[in-house]
């Protein structure tokens, strides 16, 4: 059998493993279901939340809120990290900024973004951008000064104007790096939705956390936890796989190096 | 003359102490059309830095160069480069990075660009490698890419900057070989700089020896040999001649920078 597959198989195998395991302890030993639930029981109340039209509210919530701050992200981030590795004034102006921004944890911002903005969805907005504009800011950043110059030089040998030289060399350069600045900011920006809505929300994942804890519906917790894991999880197969396609050379170049 | 220069001068300033160092210092000359003119000289010796003038990748401080009587301002589609060490854009295939002069240049459609990328890579010995990656490639095949790049602006000179110089011995004489091949079929004015003296005396019809730093040129040198050449040539007496010749040349100037 090829060795990825086998792996495939065994990781299978270790979840399904886990979770029989998990079930069967908590009903041999466990009683009353207010500190552990089986996972029998949370599948339970997956259903039921996914019939009531509940869980769609909320993901509906939560999702444009993560969509909104991350599409502004990456509309700041590549742009101004292209801008700060071209040009060298605007590096010595923006880089305090983003040194000092990038060193606070964001999460420290969700109360005052609460007071400026409401509880409604426009300071998760903000928290998810200010959470994950940094992370593809500083890649892009990178990404492009990394380039090896003799790459630019050989571009302009061949007659490449700056704008051809940004679009031929500069951006398919940095496309790895940016892409690893978007997983950086995703998993960054689903901290920034959560948390956000569990400061002050009307609903969402976060707030559906924060009612299902203040009634003890532990169940409805692990329902939670286990939506934002997929949602993580499903963004960075996502974006793996755009950077197949994007950057198809890196992956043969991976292997090569084997 | 195809390629005309007269009192070339290039110096920098050593941002650490700022002391001026002339790199190039009074060089004057002439190649003609279609000829293959090699240049040799110790390392160090400012090779790299006028070759990148002639191709217009650096700005002189003084002199001038000229292409078919023309000053150069700049790379222009008249001069095609082979870099030293491939220089080739990873995320490009092989027919990619060969179409790249026509696409920014802009002068064909894309499908007559490709058109003449193939063409290229056939006469370099690359078919089927079209939709490779560089990284993909051996030293020698990265070389003939760069070449393939290099001619497919179609340019009245080939600059090439010690493009055999990473290669293994034996893939070396054969791309020398191939290159003498390339060359008569093309027709190209070649100006290829190396330090090896040996490659120099096979390829060239003329071998200009550059001094230690700054770089003029110290002598030119006829190499007789008659076209085409077999590789056998550089194991007879006669080879050894020039080769010798050459060498006593560049003997003073090779040591100082050796010890230094």
């Amino acid at each position: 059998m090829p060795v990825q597959r086998s792996n495939a198989v065994l990781g299978i195998v270790s979840l399904i493993g886990g979770f029989a395991l998990w079930e069967l302890s908590v009903r041999l030993f466990v009683h009353g279901d207010l500190i552990v639930v089986p996972p029998s029981a949370i599948w339970t109340t997956f259903v039921r939340l996914v019939r009531s039209g509940e869980l769609a509210t909320h993901l509906a919530v939560s999702g444009a809120e993560f969509a909104y701050g991350f599409a502004l992200a990456i509309a700041a981030g590549i742009p101004l990290g292209m801008l700060m590795a071209s040009s060298r004034t605007a590096r010595a102006l923006l880089d305090p900024w983003v040194a000092a921004f990038n060193s606070t944890p964001r999460i420290a911002l969700a109360p005052l973004l609460i007071v400026w903005l409401g509880i409604g969805i426009a300071s998760k907005v903000a928290l998810v951008f200010s959470s994950a504009v940094f992370p593809i800011l500083i890649n892009t950043l990178t990404g492009v000064r990394v380039i090896d110059a003799e790459l630019v030089e050989a571009a302009r040998a061949f007659g490449a104007r700056p704008r051809d030289v940004f679009a031929k060399v500069l951006i398919p350069a940095s496309v790895p790096f940016i892409v690893a600045g978007l997983r950086l900011g995703v998993s960054r920006g689903i901290i920034g939705v959560v948390v956000g809505e569990l400061l002050g929300a009307t609903a969402g994942i976060g707030y559906m956390l924060y009612t299902a804890g203040q009634t003890f519906d532990t169940a409805a917790l692990f329902v939670g936890v286990v939506v934002i894991a997929c949602f993580g999880v499903g963004s960075d197969v996502a974006l793996r796989w755009l950077e197949t396609r994007l950057a198809p050379w890196r992956l043969s170049a991976e292997s090569a190096a084997q | 003359m195809k390629l005309s220069i007269r009192g070339l001068h290039k110096s920098f300033v050593k941002p650490t102490t700022g002391e001026r160092l002339d790199v190039v210092r009074d060089l004057d000359l002439d190649v003609r059309a279609g000829e293959f003119f090699c240049i040799v000289g110790p390392s160090g010796c400012g090779k790299t830095t006028f070759l990148r003038m002639v191709d217009g990748l650096v700005a002189p401080t003084g002199g001038e160069i000229r292409v078919d009587g023309r000053q150069i301002g700049g790379p222009g589609p008249d001069r095609g480069f082979v870099f030293q060490n491939g220089a080739l854009w990873p995320w490009r295939t092989v027919l990619r990075n060969v179409t790249f002069g026509l696409e920014v240049q802009r002068r064909q459609s894309r499908a007559e660009a490709e058109a003449r990328a193939r063409r290229l890579i056939d006469l370099v010995g690359l078919v089927g490698f079209e939709a490779h990656y560089p990284h993909e490639l051996s030293g020698g095949m990265r070389q003939r890419v760069n070449l393939a790049r290099a001619l497919a602006i179609d340019p009245e000179i080939l600059l090439m900057d010690e493009p055999f110089a990473a290669l293994d011995a034996q893939t070396r004489e054969l791309m020398q070989a191939e290159l003498l091949r390339i060359w008569q079929e093309t027709g190209k004015t070649v100006l290829f700089i190396t330090h090896q003296i040996e490659e120099a005396v096979y390829l060239a019809d003329r071998v200009g020896v550059f001094s230690a730093r700054p770089a003029r040129v110290k002598t030119i040198l006829d190499v007789k040999f008659s076209r085409p050449r077999a590789l056998a040539i550089k194991r007879t007496a006669e080879f050894l001649a020039p080769v010798d010749e050459i060498w006593r040349l560049i003997e003073a100037d090779a040591r100082r920078s050796f010890a230094s």
